[in-house]
Formats: C-alpha cells, structure tokens, sequence
C-alpha cells in the first residue's frame, strides 16, 4: 500500500484535491464542506512534503501518466524547484483553510459556502497541476482550472461588496486574453516543434534553429504569463480582484497564485527556451527589467496612497512582483536564487499580511486604514502581526525580506549593476513609508468614538501567527530555503544554455 | 551572573516586561534595577569576544570586550541609570519601554564585533529614540519625530549598502579598523558621519533633541552621537579628514548657538560643538588623542545630561525653555541653579571640574603633533564653549533679567540624578586618575601643572570678563523668540518648494497633453465600454481596456526587439 | 514686561536667600571688580612661573587672557552678524515645527504657567 502511495505521489498531488473536490460540493453544510477541505488540503501538503523531501536532494522524478510515454502522453515531472513550489502552495492553502472558517461565516451565505470550498480546492488542484505538470498544453488547462475556480471565488466577495462581480469579470476577461495568448504561444512552438512536452520542446527548438515563429512564440508566451503574474503594467486586474475578493481567498491568491506563474515563466524562460538565441535575453534585459525596476516604484508608489489596507496590499504585491522579475532578468544564479527565495519569503509574508486584514475586516468590520485608527490596543495581537510581516515586507534584518533583498543585492552586484543595486534599496525606503502609515494608524492615533472591537478568535490568529513565526525563523536560518533556491535556480541555469555567459 | 551573549538582551527582556508592571514605585525600581543588570553582564568578564553566531556563513560576534567598548559600555550603563532616575516621576509607557530599548540598542552597538551586529543596534537606536520625541505628542513634534526617523534609518540603509559591499570587497564582516578609499568604506563613514552629525548632515540633532519630552532629551544626549564618535573611533582612527570636519563641528555651532533663544537647542548646538573635539582626537589617531577622545566622551555623556538635565527641571517647573521666558529662578531653584552651574564649569573646562581633564588630552595631542592651526581653533572653540554653555544657559536661566516665575525647587529624583551627575562631573576633574585609569591606551598624561590651570584660568576669566563688558555696555546681544536659519534650511524649506515646482510644472504639462491625447483615445473606448460593465464605480473604470491597450503595447514592443 | 514682584524672602529656599540681592545693580557692579581684581591677579600670575609651551606664541605674557578676551568679543560680534542673515519669526517652519507649540506637552508640571504659545 505505502509503495503503491509512494510511487503515484506525483499524481496524487493533483488528484487528490481533484476529486475532493466534487465530493466536497456533495457534502452540504458550511462546516462539514470545511474540516473535509480541510483535511484534503493537509493531506495535499504532507505529499507536497514528502516530494519535497525526495527531491531535495537533486533527483528528478518522471511520472507518466497512465504508463503513456512521453512525449506522447502527459508526464509529470518533480524537480527541486517545483516541489519548492508546490511545498509553498500546498502549505499556504493548508494554513489559510483553518484560517477560513470564521471569515467565510461571516462573508458568505451558509448554503453556498460549499460550493466556495469546492472552488477553492479546485483552484488548489488547478495551481498544483501548473507547477507539476511537464507537459505545455497541460499547463494551459490546469491553468484555465485555477483561472475559472479564481474568477468564481473573486466574484463569491459580492456577497461582501457588489463591486467584487465587476473586480471578478474584469479578472476574466484579462485573465482570458492572458491564457489565449499563453495558449497561441504553444501553438506556435507546436507548429514548429511537432511536441508538446516540455523536455522535448527544449531539445528540438535547440535543434531547429532561429525563426520568427519561435520569436512569436515566445513573446506570445511571455506576455500571456505576464499577464497571469501581474507584471507590470499588465497588472490591472490584481488590485480589485484581491480587494474585492473574500479575505481567506485573497490571503491564499496573493501567497501562490502569482507565484506559480512567475513559475511557469521561469520553466518556459530556461527549460522550454533555454536562451539559445540572443533575442531572449535581450527581451529580458530590455523589457522585462526596465518594468520590473518600474514596478518596484510605481506600484509602491500607489499603494503609499491606498486607504484601503487589502488595495494597499495588492499593490505592494505588484512592486513585490517587480523584485521577483527583476532577479530572473538577471540571468544569473544568484539572481534565480533570489527571485526563487524570494517566491516562498514573499508567500510568507503577504500571505500573513492579508490574514491580518481579514481579521480586522472581520472584527472591526472594515479595511479601510483611517477605519483602523487606534486598532492597536483593540486588537493587540492582530496588529502586532502586521507590524512583524510589514517590517519582513520592507526587509529588516531577522526577517524573511532581508534575505531577499539581500540575495536581490548581491545578484546586482555580481554584475556590477550598481544604480540596480542602490534601486532596489531606494524603493524599500517606499515600502518602509506605507507600512508605517498603517502602523502609525493604529498605534498612534486615538480610536474613534462608540467603535467596539475585539481581539480575532484564536482559530484565525493562529495561522496568522504560524506565518509571522515562518517569517522570522527562515530569515534567520535560511539553510533550507537558501539551499532549494540555489539547487533550483542552478538547475535551471544548467537546463539552459546562456550565450554570453562564457 | 550567566552569560547573555550582550547586555542588550537584558534591556530588551526588560522592555517587553515593564508593561506588564501595573505598581508605579515596583516599576519604576525595576527600571532602574535595568542598567544595573545589564552592567553586571560584562562588568567582571575578561576581554573577548561572546555570543559568537554562525549567520550565513559570517560570523556574528555579539559583545566584543577590549578596553575601548568597556568604557562606553560603562558610560552608556550609567547615563541609562541617570537618565531613568530623572525621569522618574514619568508615568508614560511608551516612554519607558522606549528609553530601555534606546539604552539596550546603545550598548548593545558599542559591544558589536562585527558590522551586521552593529547595524542591527544602529537602526535600533534610530528606531527606538524616536519614540522619546513623538512621547511629546504634538503635531509639529510628530512632524519633527519624522523627519528625525528618515534622517537616522538613512544612515542605517547607508551603513548596509556599505556593509554589503565592504563583505564583497573583502569577504569579512568583522568591524575593525579600515582606510577609507573604497566606496564601501565611504559609505560606512558617511553613515557614521551622519550620526555624528558633521558638518551639513548635523541639523537633525539641533531638530529633534529640544523637541523632544523633558526627560526624552537627557536620554537622546547621551547615546546617539557618542555610538557615533565610538564607530567612528574603532574604523577610522588616524583618518586625517576628521581633524578637519571635526574642526568645523567646534567652531559653526558656536556662533549659532550663541543666537539661539531655545536652550534645548543651545545645548544641541553645543553638543555639536563638543563632538568635534572628540572627532579631532579621533582624526589625529595618536594614543594620547584617542585616550582623550574617550575620556571626552564619558565626561561630556555627564556634564551635558546635567545641563540637560537642569533646563529640563526648569521646564518642568516653569513650561517653557526659552531664554527670553526665563530669568531670575535663582530665588525658587537654587540647587538647580547648583547643578546647573557644575555642568556649565565641567563643559568650560574649569580645573577641577571633567570637562579639564578630558578636552586637555585632545589639545595637547593636537599640539603634540604639530597642528597649529588645530590647536589653535580648538582653543577659540574652548572660548565659545564657555559663551554659550558655560555663561549663557546658567545666566539666562537663573539671573539676568526676573521673568517673575515663582515655583517650587525641582522635585527630589531630579535632584537627586543631578546631584550624582553633578558630584561625578566633579569628582573625575579631583582626582582624573579615576578615568585615566581606564582609558584604553597607557598613557602618562598629567594635567594639572602650573601652566596648564593659569594659562586656562587666563583664558576663561578673561572671557568672562569680556562678557561682563558686553552686557555693561548692552552689546551683548538680546534674546528674542525667533527660529534661526541653518543648513536645515534647505531640505524644510527649499526642497520642498522645489519639488512643488517640479511637481506643479509637471502636473499642468501633463493634464495639457492628457487632455490633447486621451480626449480622442478616449471617445474611442468610452463608446467601446458602454456596451460593456455593469452600472456602478468600477465600470467609470477603465482597467479591461487599458490593459489590453498594454497588451498591444508591450507585444508591439518585444516583436520589433526580436527582429532588429 | 512682567510686574515687580513682591520679594518676601521668608518664601525662598536657604540658599536663594543668601544669594538674594547679586542681582541688584551695585552688587553686579561689585562682583565685575571682583573679576577684575582676579584677571589682573592671573595676569602677574604668568610672570611667576615658569611656562611650558608648545608653541612660541603661548610665551608671551598673558597671551592667553588677550586671546580669551577678544575671541570672545569676536564670538559676539558675529553672531550678531549671522543673526541679521538667519533670524526668522517664531513661526517660520510652522506647522511642522514644536518652536511656537505650547512647550508644557514635553512633560511640565500640572502648575507650570510658562511656555504659552506664540500667538
């Protein structure tokens, strides 16, 4: 039995909330829906954890489909750098599930919140089946999975806020045009290549040379994943879905939705592609890190003059998304390690951010920051979570964030790239100044008069605070973390040949 | 006493306690029981280095132990003691928590053995000292508080980027002496600089200390600047530009503070002026100059929270610490006036009193090596010392002219800070074997010969004398309640204005072609839109097509990149 | 500017009662001769010893009290000066200053009077 666990792992990881899913529509009321949801997103993390474990150490593990061989049938390959992936999106949805519970109670009608809990683990499978899959079409539907179940759990908001059904439709549409252009990219490469796997895809568009289908492809597929991980300026979708949105949903989009994209960009930038032709990188250098540098201080920019806490959130994530852009723009090991680590240290961080601002939309019924005046001694240990994860988002020492920006840094320096460099620093001065604002709100101002507020339940502060601990402790001892995205990003160098590099 | 790795944590654990303290007496013994603790962590240990980590690869030394960070350990130990005893009528939380986490922060940077440590400490001071001002909580002390944070964390981030690159450069993090040359040791020294308020980077002292609460400003005195003069005088002795920069830092704040109406910000002034004395004796280098560097440093943390400490009992008393509201107070406060006048000698470099034998050393290490013009600016500075802190702050507060306040003596704690402060200014100028003795260099240094105290006694008396003429003949200058320009000037007010400028001229040139452009692009998608989006904000909104726009954009752009 | 105010001496502390009156304009007189009287003792004082200088300049006979005396006049002079360049009203950086704020927010007593705002 445990061999046989053992040796479809990589199929149950995505099965598993698959089928949970229609099972859980089945289950009816609120609660029970919930602890089965759950229960499967724990079950997802401790697979997560064991692929994880397995591969760790530099093995690679190919799974074939129903015993079809690739390139033919679809094969699902576990590396280092997904199972890093997958470990951050099971266990963010394995933390935000229990977190749910009051929130969703109290945003969504009891008689529909089983069909959110089966959106939600839909989306799970969607997002997991993303990152796992070794095959380019299969990227496509588990992609579309996770954008429909998204489009679906952003609109459940309205039941909050009515505006959450515009935020949801604007999502689908862009979201759609994002994933027709993702898809006419592969077929494109399909034109030229005859294969959809990806290992394949790598060897034979090395082997056919340069054509400007190729080009088209790539740029097709660059913008189509741009759009998906919200790179700027194709990010304008993010801040109404993540506002609108139910908080659990937000908590959970912002720590792996955008991740697993920047995923997928990664895989198809070095494995699919692999820059054997100059154009590539010179796309990178010239598109891709101007906006990422852009990025990192007009969304940051923006989000100084947000009022409302979850937008002011969601545009810090798009400056944070202009950090992660800019260490793959790099090109270098230390820059992937970088934007690697900086996918689970972010994920961390946010992740704790937007629970905190489910809490106080729950408990003091508002996100607004001039709402939360004086929230600081209503809700003592909410607010002292949000002022640890703010000082990991501006990337104190201790925390997660510095050792981001410090890996950031280096790969800047690596190249010499000194004005980058001192950017990247500049524009955590900016994220020093939003934080603070909120900060300042609650602590200094005083509480506005006849308001009653109480501490969140302890079945969402705990989660909140699972996250803060995560965020100290691995931006102290950072061993495992700084090891899964070195091994990582230099697994992904070697499956690419850089021209220029020697 | 067990082995904490650094003082620092005895603050800290202390800090998260003291909130938890409901009984105002137990708390406020338990504060001061604080620096006591923290003094007994490395008060009998032997030179070394504790609390060593493995971060990253690098070595991380929390306390380093040698003669030099033993000294201002101590000093820090005591000023915190000081400063919690005078503030002990203080009932406010955040204040408290503040001070002890401030005080930690401080010792806790002059122990660090290496650069990352200390960094830590460093944005620690930042962070925690601002508190002390916003305790005040008023707008403009807000506003104040701020501009204070920006200017502190600054340093800090510049100190990093330093750090960074001086590991690059030389794959250590261990803080010990460097030339300055590469970018990496610039920046660590501008960031020094900043804390030690150079010439130019210095307003943020003479902003924030009279702005910050009475007792907030005795705390503030004491730790920021001296960490400074401390980094400065482990990683840079020797270095020749600081005899220059310090020279400068004696003499401008002089003439500024000698106009100043605030005595909070005379003091600042003054403050200023003295940590240029130490900055010489750090740029000359030599054991003697350094020798009184240090010695400077540990009398100037006490006479100076003196006079803080005695202006801040006339605040307290009387609401107010401009000269031009004050006068007469000798009749209600005479012990003050006491204090007052011992801080006032000790900072004048009266023999008998620290501020002698301290700034002694410094001059004759300057003369020693043959810096004329040095010792000669030092010895017009020692002139202005005794103008503005030595005359004009006991003159203006207790004489001079009855502004008619008639209140009680400070209260007994305050007095009581002052009068520990007060006999240790005095015993270290009796018998300065005291503080030689633990100076980190053996040095034989004798100051009290014959020429030294005439030659000393010639120069403050007939500056005094000069001041008794002055105001005879109603030349001296009067105080008024006035703001006095300074370098700050530029970053509160012309900055500001230019950026309102740029700002105005860029937002007129904007809406001129916005308007131009979008009015047509617009017409176009708005008539697109209308079939489209519910009622509501949102659908005013133009995101679905702006993005598509964007699309179209930026595919536009990366199809011509791959074909040229 | 304020009334005279009745001294009733029985009020004051010990010492400002022994000190009460070196305000008074003969005292201040008498206390200026005294400073006289010392600098014209510390000036004959430099021709009783022996000097141990560093530079040359210090061997001249009261060198030291010249230089005292006129670097503080100079001192004086210039600020004045400055003052005619820098000076502002009170309430120059308003309102992001704490230079015309009431000062008794920095933790006065309850019965300070002082400190009242520029108006």
């Amino acid at each position: 039995m445990m061999a046989l666990i053992e040796t479809n792992l990589p199929a149950l990881q995505v099965v598993l909330p698959l089928v949970a899913a229609p099972v859980c529509a089945m289950l009816g009321r609120g609660s029970r829906s919930w602890a089965f949801a759950t229960a499967v997103s724990w079950l997802t993390f401790l697979v997560a954890l064991s692929l994880f474990a397995k591969t760790f150490g530099g093995t690679i593990i190919s799974y074939e489909m129903g015993g079809w061989a690739p390139p033919i049938g679809i094969e699902y390959r576990v590396d280092v750098l997904n199972a890093f992936v997958l470990m951050i999106v099971s266990g963010m949805a394995a933390i935000v599930l229990p977190y749910a519970r009051r929130s969703v109670a109290a945003e969504i009608p009891a008689e529909r919140q089983s069909f959110f809990y089966t959106a939600f683990l839909l989306c799970l499978t969607g997002l997991l089946g993303v990152t796992i899959t070794g095959d380019a079409f299969n990227v496509f539907v588990f992609l579309e999975i996770s954008s429909l179940s998204t489009y679906a759990l952003v609109a459940s908001g309205a039941w909050r806020n009515k505006r959450a059904l515009t935020a949801a439709y604007n999502y689908l549409i862009m979201g759609t045009v994002g994933a027709t252009f993702f898809v006419i990219g592969i077929g494109m490469l399909y034109m030229v290549t005859g294969t959809l796997n990806m290992a394949d895809l790598a060897v034979r568009i090395a082997a056919h040379g340069d054509s400007s289908t190729v080009h088209m492809g790539f740029v097709f597929i660059l913008i189509g994943i741009g759009l998906k991980l919200a790179m700027f300026p194709l990010h304008l979708w993010l801040p109404n879905a993540y506002s609108f949105a139910p908080s659990a949903v937000t908590a959970f989009l912002a720590a792996t939705a955008t991740k697993v994209a920047v995923y997928v960009m990664l895989r198809f930038m070095f494995t699919v592609f692999g820059f054997d032709y100059e154009f590539q990188a010179a796309t990178l250098e010239m598109v891709v890190l101007p906006l990422a540098i852009l990025a990192m201080f007009a969304a940051s920019l923006v989000a100084i003059f947000q009022d409302d806490l979850k937008r002011m959130l969601a545009y810090s994530s798009v400056a944070q998304i202009g950090y992660i852009l800019l260490g793959l723009a790099f090109l270098t090991d230390t820059g992937l390690t970088a934007t690697i680590i900086h996918l689970f240290n972010h994920a961390v961080t946010k992740g704790a951010l937007f629970m905190v601002a489910g809490c106080y939309v729950l408990m003091a019924g508002t996100s607004s920051i001039s709402g939360l005046r004086g929230v600081g001694r209503d809700m003592p240990w909410t607010t002292a979570a949000f002022v640890v994860a703010g000082f990991s988002l501006i990337g104190l020492p201790l925390t997660v964030g510095f050792i981001s920006k410090w890996y950031l840094v280096q790969a800047a320096l690596e190249l010499g790239w000194w004005p980058v460099a001192l950017l990247i620093m500049a524009s955590s001065l900016l994220a020093i100044v939003y934080v603070w604002r909120v900060v300042e709100t609650a602590y200094l101002q005083p509480a506005p008069e006849g308001v009653t507020r109480k501490e969140a339940p302890p079945s969402m502060l705990i989660p909140v605070w699972i996250l803060v601990a995560m965020s100290i402790w691995f931006g102290i001892n950072a061993m495992t973390t700084s090891a899964a995205a070195s091994r990582g990003g230099n697994m992904l160098i070697g499956s690419s040949q850089i021209l220029w590099e020697d | 006493m067990p082995e904490l790795g650094t003082p620092a944590l005895v603050y800290a654990i202390a800090a998260l306690i003291v909130p938890f303290i409901r009984h105002n007496t137990l708390r406020q013994v338990f504060l001061l029981a604080v620096p006591v603790f923290g003094l007994l962590v490395f008060w009998q240990l032997p030179y070394g280095t504790y609390g060593n980590i493995n971060l990253m690869n690098m070595h991380v030394g929390l306390m380093r132990l040698d003669a030099l960070s033993y000294v201002f350990g101590l000093i820090f130990s005591l000023a915190a003691f000081l400063s919690l005893l005078y503030a002990w009528h203080v009932r406010d939380t955040i204040q408290q928590v503040a001070t002890l986490l401030y005080a930690g922060a401080g010792i806790g940077a002059v122990f660090a053995a290496d650069l990352v440590t200390l960094f830590v400490f460093w944005e620690g001071t930042a962070i925690a000292s601002v508190f002390l001002i916003w305790a005040r909580r008023t707008e403009g002390a807000y506003a104040t508080g701020m501009r204070y944070l920006i200017i502190q964390v600054g340093s800090g981030v510049i100190l990093l980027a330093g750090i960074i690159l001086y590991y690059r450069e030389t794959g250590t993090i261990a803080f010990s002496q460097m030339e300055l040359g590469s970018p990496a040791t610039w920046a660590i020294f501008l960031a020094f600089g900043i804390k030690c308020a150079f010439p130019l980077l210095h307003n943020w002292l003479q902003d924030a200390y009279p702005a910050a609460t009475i007792t907030g400003t005795v705390t503030l005195s004491a730790f920021t600047t001296k960490l400074a003069v401390y980094a400065l005088a482990r990683g840079f002795p020797g270095t020749e530009l600081l005899i220059y920069i310090g020279v400068t830092m004696t003499l401008f704040p002089v003439f500024f503070a000698a106009i100043e109406n605030n005595l909070r910000r005379v003091l600042a002034y003054s403050l200023n002026n003295q940590l240029g004395f130490m900055v010489v004796g750090v740029g000359i280098g030599t054991p003697l100059a350094l020798n009184g560097t240090v010695a400077h440093a540990f009398c100037h943390i006490l006479y100076k929270a003196l006079l803080f400490m005695s202006v801040g009992a006339v605040m307290y008393r009387t609401g107010t610490s401009k000269a031009s509201e004050l006068g007469g107070l000798y009749k209600s406060m005479p012990l003050t006036m006491i204090f007052c006048i011992v801080g006032a000698m000790s900072i004048s470099a009266f023999p008998l009193f620290s501020g002698f034998i301290s700034k002694s050393l410094i001059l004759s290490a300057s003369a020693d090596t043959g810096y004329f013009f040095v010792w000669l600016a030092l010895v017009v500075a020692s002139v202005g010392v005794l103008e503005h802190s030595g005359i004009k702050i006991p003159y203006f507060t207790f004489f001079a002219h009855d502004a008619g306040h008639r209140v009680k003596e400070a209260p007994f704690h305050m007095l009581l800070a002052m009068g520990i402060t007060a006999a240790l200014c005095v015993g270290l100028g009796v018998f300065p074997s005291l503080l030689y003795g633990i100076l980190p260099y053996e040095v034989e240094y004798t100051p009290y010969t014959t020429t030294h105290v005439v030659t000393q006694l010639q120069l403050l008396l007939f500056a005094g004398l000069a001041f008794a003429v002055l105001m005879r003949t109603g030349l001296y200058p009067a105080e008024f309640r006035s703001v006095n320009l300074d370098f700050d000037w530029v970053y509160r007010r012309m900055l500001p204005a230019i950026v309102g400028g740029i700002r105005h001229a860029v937002t007129s040139t904007w809406r001129f072609a916005a308007r131009v452009t979008l009015h047509r692009v617009d017409r176009m998608m708005i008539g697109i839109y209308r079939a489209h989006g519910p009622q509501g904000p949102l659908a005013r909104t133009w995101p679905t097509g702006s993005m598509v726009l964007w699309i179209a954009v930026l595919l536009g752009m990366t199809l011509v990149l791959t074909y040229i | 500017m304020t009334p005279p105010v009745s001294e009733d001496r029985k009020d004051m502390p010990l010492i400002a009662r022994l000190l009460s009156g070196v305000d008074k304009p003969r005292n201040v007189t008498r206390i200026f001769y005294v400073l006289i009287a010392f600098c014209v003792a510390l000036g004959l004082a430099d021709f009783l010893y022996h000097k141990h200088s560093y530079f040359e300049v210090e061997d001249y006979p009261l060198v030291y009290g010249i230089f005292g005396f006129v670097v503080y006049g100079a001192v004086i002079f210039i600020a004045k000066g400055l003052r005619l360049i820098v000076r502002r009203p009170e309430d120059y950086y308003e309102p992001l200053a704490t230079d015309t704020e009431d000062e008794r927010a920095a933790g006065s007593d309850a019965d300070a009077t002082g400190g009242r705002p520029n108006a």
